[in-house]
């Protein structure tokens, strides 16, 4: 009787273990769902990088918005700056606004590094890392994706590809139609 | 006689010092940030507290406690925020209520478990039943009997 118990208790333990296994390794590492996501993205105000004024986040409300935080420093941010480029050009007539956000470094480095790298979207300055750390910001560079309805409704972190931007992109325009 | 009363004073000397320092006083500003940040992971730090850490975003998050307990917020609305932006990982010790809380949970169950086992062994005096012979095995032992006997005459 009492091997019996201890049989089911190792073949449960086994299950239990397998089974959390496999959950945690079909997650997407680059997606990790923090507190913000699928909650009302932070407000926030912010100054331009260039020094051209604030821009709030409810200056964009209805819109879709994607959130980037990147820095001069960060080389993956270097890596996926063509990605963003091109993704920016194909929505930058349309509804979604692309914002960068500059994290953990000085003004003139930050605007240096948008021109250098023809970062013709709109980027600011965060400059006490309030905003970085009210989404919840491990590192540059990292992606949050708002739908209109102000809701954060996804996160890439690391560096991020046109495909994957574009496929966020597209869902949140689906949504926004849809209403 | 001299000695016991050594002995006395000794012990009468540390339960006062120790009284004295557990004496109740009001927390400072930075007593609290210190207690909070310590509580806090550096998100960009390998299991640091963002108290001990000395990266940037640590400093950020400690200047953004230290602005909050200025403006009056308790320890748990501090917390609150922190784990809206980030989750219960940026929490040290994961807290008991909650899904990481489990981690506090599986040695106890393991345990629990164990004592049970233990328990159960000691009731039974360690004896397991005897496994049945199987047929084959009872046909061997019948064969091995008669031929032993056959020997014997």
């Amino acid at each position: 009787m009492l091997a019996r118990i201890v049989r089911v208790i190792v073949v449960v333990a086994i299950l239990g273990l397998v089974v959390t296994l496999a959950l945690a390794f079909r997650r997407d590492p680059h997606d990790i769902r923090t507190g913000t996501v699928n909650k009302p993205a932070p407000a926030f105000t912010l100054q331009r990088l260039d020094g051209s004024g604030q821009i709030s986040l409810a200056d964009l409300s209805g819109k879709v918005v994607v959130v980037n935080f990147f820095a001069s420093w960060c080389l993956p941010c270097i890596q996926e700056n063509p990605a963003l480029v091109r993704v920016y050009e194909r929505y930058r007539s349309s509804d979604v606004v692309m914002l960068g956000v500059n994290f953990q470094e000085s003004r003139e480095n930050g605007l240096a590094y948008v021109q250098r790298m023809g970062m013709a979207w709109t980027t600011v300055a965060d400059d006490d890392g309030r905003v970085a750390l009210s989404y919840g910001v491990f590192g540059p560079p990292e992606t949050f994706f708002i739908g209109s309805d102000g809701i954060v409704a996804g996160r890439h972190i690391g560096p991020i590809d046109e495909e994957t931007l574009v496929t966020a992109i597209e869902k949140l325009r689906g949504q926004a139609s849809s209403r | 006689m001299k000695a016991r009363i050594l002995i006395a004073v000794a012990v009468l000397a540390l339960a006062g010092a120790l009284v004295f320092a557990a004496r109740p006083h009001e927390t400072t500003a930075d007593e609290r940030v210190d207690q909070i940040t310590t509580e806090l992971r550096c998100p960009v730090c390998q299991g640091l507290s963002v108290k001990d850490s000395t990266s940037e975003t640590a400093r950020q998050m400690r200047d953004l406690v230290a602005q909050r307990v200025r403006e009056g917020k308790t320890d748990a609305e501090i917390e609150a925020e922190f784990r809206s932006a980030y989750g219960d990982w940026i929490f040290l010790s994961p807290p008991v209520a909650s899904w990481s809380g489990l981690v506090w949970l599986v040695p106890l169950a393991a345990l629990a478990g164990g004592l049970v086992l233990v328990t159960a062994r000691l009731r039974t005096g360690g004896a397991t039943e005897p496994a049945e012979p199987t047929s084959t095995q009872v046909a061997a032992l019948r064969e091995r009997v008669a031929r032993e006997e056959a020997a014997e005459g």
